[in-house]
């Protein structure tokens, strides 16, 4: 039996909302089938008040031991680091996560808000928010670097906004059967499983990619959503057409521009108008090529593809 | 009118100098903006669509870059069109516009 503790800081619950919805497995299988006990969260606990803060009490003295500590939104630190602007069960939020960090074995950050910070972190972040082990890129966040879990590991980071549902079971099922040492992590210690490929990976658009054939309005079903609406699929790690959502889709497939949620610097160009939606470009040239191409290369590879590309490129081949 | 004889006449317009501005070529994002807001008030305008998109019948060399129809992203090669929204025109691969992109 793993005891596991989801808090909620600076957050709009969408990753709670997602969580709900997993599937394989779902959060009744953790429970049924995988063992873990949720001790308490924000939909799902029953104690208030008195019995809340006990038991939160009892996890920070040892007295109820703690597996995970699941962590969903932005630390807040304002105003002037006091936390006060989000208070929980009697104090500070952020005091709750310093003492239950120091307490678990894992810690795993759920979401944008919980790993880098996310949107309210955003300049100017009037919240001072930020990720419980990173700040955007920065590495650091609340908890500090070299913050290491009782378990000998860092913060575990599954970022999106939300993160899909079974990137979040299938990690806390891992962790909770005992494989926690096996969970590879990145530089931005995301589960490498699912953060080492491309939300590009698996996309039903990657032929019009490759032959450089856009999509130049939203609804048209082909083109890729690179080029011309923003799409940050090729730089972006995530396996949203791999582990399709809701069993069936992904942004992209859906004809959505991927908005790169699961990399620290989300939302890019601190949502500056006409910035959203629409690929940034140099003297006609991407401001964000797709990793690890540069300038030359892309311009090479491009002038190729176009000349190279066949008729079918250019037209619809999604027929109802 | 048939797409061929829409391509001739934008060749005849540009070709009998219709004075097009070529320059400053949309190098920024709030260039690109700008520009399309403006293509989109022209509406239906053919000619003052091609004046403002900048149209040439030749490719324009910029910052080191060859900007040809045919190497921008809105070129279909097949159909020789122009795919942006705000142009949708035909065109051909050698000619250029300052909305080129790539």
């Amino acid at each position: 039996m793993a005891n596991l503790l989801w808090l909620q800081g600076g957050a709009c619950s969408g990753n709670t909302m997602s969580f709900l919805n997993a599937e394989e497995p779902s959060a009744c299988d953790l429970v049924t089938d995988f063992g873990i006990n949720i001790l308490w969260h924000p939909s799902l606990g029953m104690e208030l008040g008195d019995n809340l803060q006990r038991l939160l009490r009892g996890c920070v003295s040892g007295e109820i031991p703690l597996d995970i500590f699941v962590f969903e939104g932005t630390v807040v630190r304002g105003p002037d680091g006091t936390g006060a602007w989000n208070r929980f069960a009697g104090r500070p939020m952020k005091d709750w996560v310093a003492e239950l960090a120091r307490a678990a074995r894992y810690v795993v950050a759920i979401g944008d808000c919980a790993t880098w910070g996310g949107i309210p972190a955003t300049d100017p972040n009037p919240t001072d928010s930020t990720g419980l082990q990173f700040l955007k890129r920065q590495r650091g966040g609340f908890l500090g670097a070299d913050f290491r879990s009782k378990a000998g590991l860092p913060v575990i980071n599954i970022p999106g906004c939300p993160a899909h549902p079974d990137w979040v079971t299938q990690i806390l099922v891992a962790v909770a059967t005992g494989r926690g040492a096996d969970i590879a992590l990145d530089d931005l210690q995301r589960p490498k499983t699912f953060f080492t490929s491309f939300t590009q990976t698996g996309c039903t658009r990657n032929m019009h990619f490759a032959y450089k054939v856009s999509a130049t309005e939203f609804g048209q079903r082909k083109g890729c959503l690179f080029y011309d609406l923003g799409c940050r699929g090729p730089m972006t790690h995530s396996p949203c057409n791999r582990i399709l959502w809701n069993r069936q889709s992904s942004k992209t497939r859906a004809g959505m521009p991927c908005l790169g949620c699961t990399e620290p610097e989300f939302p890019f160009f601190d949502l500056a108008p006409g910035t959203v939606f629409k690929t940034q470009t140099v003297m006609g040239v991407p401001k964000d090529l797709p990793e690890g191409v540069d300038k030359t290369g892309y311009i090479k590879l491009t002038v190729a593809a176009k000349a190279a590309a066949p008729k079918w490129a250019e037209e619809d081949i999604f027929v109802v | 009118m048939d797409e061929s004889a829409l391509r001739r006449r934008i060749h005849d317009l540009l070709a009998g100098g219709l004075a097009t501005e070529v320059c400053p070529r949309a190098d920024t994002p709030e260039a690109v903006q700008t520009l399309i807001q403006a293509l989109r008030a022209r509406g239906g305008d053919l000619e003052g669509r091609l004046v403002l998109a900048g149209f040439t019948l030749n490719p324009v060399l910029h910052a080191g870059v060859e900007q040809a129809c045919e190497t921008c992203m809105y070129y279909l090669v097949h159909r020789r069109w122009c795919e942006l929204p705000e142009l949708d025109v035909p065109v051909e691969p050698h000619w250029s516009c300052r909305l080129w992109r790539i």
